[in-house]
């Protein structure tokens, strides 16, 4: 839902997330609404607190993003190391995931269509382009720039480099064929005003 | 549509207007691993709250990942400190006093005092 943001120091972690850790902590308690209030305003107090050391230490690394490493060190300094075993943990776990996730891709770049398919797929490609460029109304110096002139034909290449290549010629094609009916439609939107 | 897309951060029903915003985009988390640690902070809204400093210029995924991590820990450890003010007093229902002594107690906990106005 698109609609104009308001100012961002309203932003706040979501009730309802603290209520759930409230109550993993603290099963079969009662806690007060203002007491609520009042922790999900220290979570974010926290949350700046934390980021705004971890990003003087970041400055001081002179490094441009804020690593991990920048985040358990503001911990330290800011007296909350007991949570940097547990935090540690975590950033192993997200390691392991972001690896396993990498290896999946490309094991799926590497199954599938076998490489002479995928060549002939190219030409097909190229043979397309070469025939859409021809159907231009050339009028007015009305050109599309984000066509090649020549298409370079690519020398036979690795096979999740040629399913790459590929994506990227679809893409570029839908993109092609998107910027030939919005001139084509302006082209007949002018003719008709000129012929009234 | 947003509250759809709170759904996995929790119901939408007591947020303000720009919170329910930043709420839509769907967390990052690696919500597909087996055994998945979801987070149970909306990744998108931490890293909002750490981009709202004027001064942090990026931050890596990663980073806000353990972040996030890091504010679920303290949310725990606050809670339990205000359950032992609560204990002490005899009550069962936690009350605001019971978060206010937890954090005059703790050192580590002075930086929210400007939240208790």
């Amino acid at each position: 839902m698109a609609s104009s943001s308001g100012n961002d120091d309203d932003l706040t972690i979501p009730r309802a997330a603290i209520n759930k850790m409230i109550k993993e902590t603290l099963p079969n308690v009662r806690v007060a609404n203002d007491a609520r209030e009042l922790v999900v305003n220290c979570c974010t107090e926290f949350i700046h607190l934390i980021s705004s050391e971890a990003n003087e230490i970041c400055n001081k690394s002179e490094k441009k993003t804020i690593s991990p490493e920048h985040v358990i060190q503001a911990l330290e300094s800011l007296g909350f190391g007991s949570y940097i075993s547990e935090v540690k943990e975590v950033l192993q776990e997200c390691k392991t995931v972001a690896l396993k996730r990498r290896k999946a891709s490309s094991r799926l770049e590497n199954l599938g269509i076998p490489e002479e398919e995928l060549l002939r797929q190219q030409q097909e490609l190229f043979a397309k382009v070469n025939s859409n460029k021809q159907n231009w109304p050339n009028r007015n110096g009305f050109k599309c720039s984000k066509l090649p002139n020549k298409p370079n034909l690519l020398l036979p290449q690795p096979v999740h480099l040629i399913r790459q290549d590929l994506l990227r010629m679809k893409k570029m094609m839908m993109i092609s064929e998107i910027h030939q009916l919005s001139f084509f439609f302006l082209y007949k939107c002018f003719s008709c005003t000129t012929k009234q | 549509m947003a509250a759809a897309a709170a759904a996995g951060s929790g119901t939408p029903r007591e947020e303000e207007g720009p919170a329910g915003e930043a709420a839509a985009p769907q967390p990052q988390a690696p919500t597909s691993a087996p055994g998945a640690r979801l987070s149970r902070l909306p990744l998108a809204r931490v890293k909002a709250l750490v981009k709202a400093d004027p001064d942090v210029t990026l931050a890596g995924q990663e980073a806000i990942f353990i972040l996030a991590r890091a504010a679920e820990l303290f949310v725990e450890t606050i809670a339990k400190d205000a359950y032992c003010c609560a204990q002490q007093g005899k009550r069962k229902t936690l009350q605001r006093r019971d978060l206010d002594n937890a954090i005059e107690a703790v050192d580590e906990f002075a930086f929210l005092e400007g939240t208790l106005d």
